[in-house]
């Protein structure tokens, strides 16, 4: 088999070559793709090997043209369009199969080779993991050898050689990539992106699935970075409130879509008490449309090219996603009284329950009303009740709820018993409104970390949190974390579940737990250091590094300012180099080659190579021995061949001075 | 103004055998695919802009260090080489010449993929230059009339590594090719012998058709008679009619070709002259004033055949 293939011409092998270059570039998306377009891609694909390997003639253009035409209309029919993320996939995968079909002129080979780069980039919509760049990697090595190789047009050279060349090439490009990685300024994505774009990014969303925020605490990226103007408040109090979600049909919580315009809405009424806490906030960006501020912000803070406004729920919305990293200051009064204070129709929307679901809670609130030792309670006292209950009742906090059917409130009340913050707010929201209380979910980011070094606190995507909210009459809506109640340290302290292990990590842990355990741990560092350096590298940190090389307020034009000098430092050290490698030619030949020049411009023939001699000669013979500047001339000649030629222990006349008396000639016009 | 512009150009450089090429010499320029490059990592920058890959970012980034470093590569592949031109033989006018060049690389790794071609034309003969080694290379030229030319213009050029840039040198090689006038093809016969000067049966073996002077070897016929070219051709031997070489002397005359036009008449003259030596005859020629007195051999044939490349 190997040595069929070493026999094989030279136009078979490099189109093998370049199929399994392609076939590996594409192998990564095949789980992602529609099954049809994998099928599809891996048919063609093996059809022209065939093709390649019995050097049979390739179809014409029409069966091309059908198939192109009947892979539209799947693609159409699967994704419903032909635009946005996935089905451009779908589409450039399938163009790129069919592209290696026609592979007659040299442009389709180049047309084959931008197609396979542009699909390599899109295996990163769906994973930009470090095996996924470690594949690519190979991917770009692949093709970049098939491309050398198209450009060794003698012989048939060993694709090793070819590949030599490409790897030397990514080597040396490799600290370009380096400084253009590091400096070049990350923009706000340049229009708006389809919907699907950012889907499998993490980030609080606008609805909250039960289940959903947990997926978050296995994220440590940063959400945003607070730095504080005076004390911080206690850790405790941090609440950054995000989406309010008041709507449940039963599976997902979404916030309230009353008919009414924002403006229309009833007020918040919102009164602040005390002093205020000022700080700084860095807000990585999340692609939407709000801020999350400190419970509670009154004041709009001061934004650059936004528009924010507070709704009645005190959630801070902009007119647009932030899709870049923002800086600003905010101001917060942590005693804070909101919402009405009478009991109005407008609460009956934080009443209302789906039909059909839950029972066993609705049972239990309405046991709980007959329950004589709760006769004549109010709101508060019955809440006080439900929360003993979730402290004592055998209700734990957990990364791994597992899976929770239809009667999310009912499993967790009666069965689990434990859940993470989403399960024990939802489940918490119910029974309250089951129990006639108002109540809705807040959603945002509790705590943070303070570091010590540069005094910021530092929220990240795993302090994502669910609460409560319940509307109590003459107090108006009030916070109330359920979370706190069934583990009081996810609140306001550092403790967090850690992330359960993978299957195969536990099987390892099983054999040899040392051996694991180290390899885990490399594994964690290596992975932990990509994600950290290389998939977080943000705007944020660009500017964090430019502050350390000491700008003292950096902004994304220094990093341009920056770039430009880099570049302009390269082409000055090139120049040198051209420079050193050019004076490198022996200056004794360069100085006779300048003096062949002038003496050319002054009408004398020479002969190419000719000695200092026989120039002299030549002069003398065109223009007389005795022309004016002549015998100088003459003279400068012979010493120029003595500086070389003469005898071993003379003294030497530098070049410098032979250079400097050049200068000083007068030629024959 | 494009041709002028070219002449011009042309006209600049110096005319040498032997050329290094230096930066200052070769010339780079992207081409299509090399824009074609410059579009997809354009379009793979806004894509990782738009969809915020961190990943595509490194990958557009690998991509156009890979393509700055194939640019310099691109340019070393020609930088440096020594171009040498072998002298060329003399060719007929219509005939194919062949200019052999050779390319000396100092460095220590291959040279990739370097084309050669008569500037304008498009007939690339393509070459590998091994490290610290020579690789000749030969690029054929038609060329149109006689006379002594200068070599054409050469071009070298490569887009190895990538074949996203062309790096490209003209050179001017110094050396002249003598071109000789296209043998006319079907020529007639030679002409009929002229009588040696003072020989009185002249006017009688005019006419008699092709002259030859030849005639089957008879016993006897010393060696220095045989024609042995005509021998090697034919089965027998041939010798050379001694008696009628010495009666008549077999002159190439332009004003007796019969043909009107000038350079047909060096044409067919240059047809004679190739037959003649082919039979090995003592044939003289005369061109204008210029007189070449009989005689045979490579020699004469060449003084004859440049007598008619240069007149």
């Amino acid at each position: 088999m190997l040595k069929r293939l070493r026999q094989l011409p030279r136009d078979s092998r490099d189109t093998l070559f370049l199929l399994a270059v392609i076939a590996w570039v594409i192998m990564p998306q095949l789980g992602n793709l529609p099954w049809w377009c994998s099928l599809a891609a891996s048919a063609i694909l093996l059809l022209r090997g065939w093709l390649a390997v019995t050097a049979r003639p390739l179809p014409s253009r029409w069966w091309l043209l059908a198939v192109l035409v009947l892979t539209m209309a799947a693609t159409l029919a699967t994704h419903k369009t032909l635009l946005g993320r996935d089905a451009g996939v779908t589409l450039i995968v399938v163009l790129l199969a069919l592209k290696t079909m026609e592979l007659r002129a040299r442009r389709d080979a180049f047309v084959v080779f931008f197609l396979s780069f542009f699909t390599m980039l899109t295996n990163f919509f769906y994973s930009q993991s470090l095996l996924t760049a470690a594949a690519m990697l190979v991917g770009l090595l692949g093709l970049l050898t098939a491309l050398v190789n198209v450009h060794m047009p003698v012989g048939k050279p060993p694709l090793l050689e070819a590949a030599r060349t490409a790897g030397w090439m990514t080597l040396l490009g490799a600290p370009i990539m380096a400084v253009l990685f590091v400096l070049f300024p990350r923009l706000a994505p340049l229009w708006g992106i389809p919907g699907d774009a950012m889907s499998g990014r993490s980030g609080l969303s606008a609805s909250m699935q039960v289940g959903s925020i947990a997926s978050l605490a296995l994220d440590d990226s940063i959400a945003m970075r607070i730095r504080f103007e005076g004390a911080p408040p206690a850790q405790s109090e941090l609440y950054f409130r995000g989406p309010v979600l008041s709507t449940f049909d039963g599976r997902d919580w979404r916030p309230l879509r009353s008919g009414i315009a924002p403006r229309m809405q009833a007020p918040s009424n919102l009164q602040v008490l005390g002093a205020p806490v000022t700080y700084q906030v860095t807000l990585e960006p999340n692609n939407r449309p709000w801020l999350l501020l400190l419970d509670a912000a009154p004041v709009k803070p001061a934004l650059r090219g936004f528009e924010a406004t507070m709704t009645a729920e005190l959630q801070w919305q902009t007119d647009r996603p932030i899709a870049d990293l923002m800086r600003f200051t905010a101001q917060s009064y942590p005693d804070f009284r909101y919402g009405p204070a009478r009991r109005t129709d407008g609460l009956q929307d934080y009443l209302d329950l789906p039909a059909g679901f839950n029972p066993r809670t609705l049972l239990w609130a309405a046991e709980l009303r007959r329950d004589p030792r709760l006769a004549g309670a109010d709101a508060a006292q019955l809440i006080a009740a439900v929360l003993e209950r979730l402290r004592s009742g055998g209700y734990s906090y957990t990364l791994e709820p597992g899976i929770y059917g239809q009667h999310s409130a009912d499993e967790f009340w009666f069965d689990h018993k434990e859940g993470f913050c989403e399960h024990i707010a939802s489940s918490f929201v119910v029974l309250m409104r089951a129990l006639d209380i108002p109540a809705r979910i807040v959603t945002g980011y509790q705590g943070g970390q303070q570091n010590r070094l540069d005094d910021f606190w530092i929220v990240r995507q795993s302090d994502a949190h669910a609460w409560a909210e319940v509307w109590l009459a003459g107090r108006g809506w009030v916070r109330v974390d359920p979370t706190s109640a069934v583990a009081p340290g996810r609140i306001g302290s550092l403790q967090r579940l850690l992330a359960p292990r993978g299957m195969i990590a536990s099987a390892l842990g099983n054999v040899s737990p040392a051996l694991a355990l180290n390899l885990r741990a490399l594994w964690d560092a290596v992975n932990n250091s990509w994600n950290q350096r290389i998939l977080n590298y943000t705007q944020g940190k660009q500017l964090d590094l430019l502050k350390n090389i000491g700008f003292a307020s950096p902004s994304w034009e220094d990093l341009i300012y920056l770039l430009i000098g880099v570049v302009v430092l390269a082409s000055l050290c090139g120049a040198a180099w051209t420079l050193w490698e050019r004076s490198r030619q022996d200056p004794w030949l360069r100085l006779l080659e300048r003096a062949a020049m002038r003496l050319q411009q002054a009408g004398v023939k020479l002969a190419p190579n000719s000695p200092p001699r026989r120039m002299a000669g030549q002069l003398a013979a065109q223009w007389g021995p005795d022309h004016p500047g002549v015998p100088a001339i003459r003279d400068w000649l012979a010493r120029l061949e003595a500086q070389r030629y003469g005898a071993p222990g003379a003294r030497r006349i530098s070049l410098v001075t032979l250079q400097r008396e050049l200068k000083q000639l007068v030629w024959p016009k | 103004m494009k041709t002028r512009l070219q002449k011009w150009f042309e006209a600049r450089l110096p005319l040498r055998d032997v050329v290094t090429l230096t930066q200052r010499t070769v010339y780079i320029l992207p081409t299509g695919p090399g824009f074609m490059l410059g579009a997809t990592v354009l379009l793979l920058l806004v894509a990782s802009i738009n969809y915020q890959l961190n990943l595509g970012y490194l990958l557009t980034f690998l991509l156009t260090g890979s393509a700055v470093v194939g640019m310099h590569v691109c340019h070393g592949t020609l930088r440096g080489l020594t171009m040498s031109l072998i002298a060329p033989d003399a060719q007929f006018t219509g005939a194919s010449a062949v200019i052999g060049i050779n390319l000396q690389s100092q460095r220590r790794s291959t040279r990739h993929g370097i084309g050669l071609a008569l500037l304008g034309s498009d007939h690339w003969v393509w070459a590998d230059v091994p490290p610290q080694g020579i690789a000749t290379v030969h690029v054929a030229f038609k060329p149109r009339r006689r006379g002594l030319h200068r070599v054409p213009t050469l071009t070298a050029e490569t887009r190895f590594p990538l074949g996203t840039f062309r790096v490209w040198t003209v050179w001017r090689p110094a050396a002249q090719v003598l071109v000789y006038p296209a043998p006319e093809a079907g020529a007639p016969p030679l002409p009929p012998g002229e009588p040696r000067s003072g020989s009185a049966s002249a006017a009688q073996q005019q006419g008699t058709g092709e002259y030859d002077g030849v005639r089957g070897y008879r016993r006897g016929d010393p060696m220095k008679l045989i024609v042995w070219k005509k021998a090697a051709k034919a089965d027998e031997l041939v010798s050379r009619d001694a008696a009628q070489a010495q009666r008549f002397e077999l002159w190439l005359d332009q004003r007796h070709t019969g043909a009107a036009h000038p350079e047909q008449q060096l044409s067919r003259l240059c047809a004679w002259v190739l037959k003649a030596d082919q039979l090995g005859l003592d044939y003289g020629l005369r061109l204008g004033s210029l007189e070449i007195k009989p005689g045979t051999g490579e020699l004469h044939k060449r003084r004859c055949l440049e007598a008619l490349a240069l007149c």
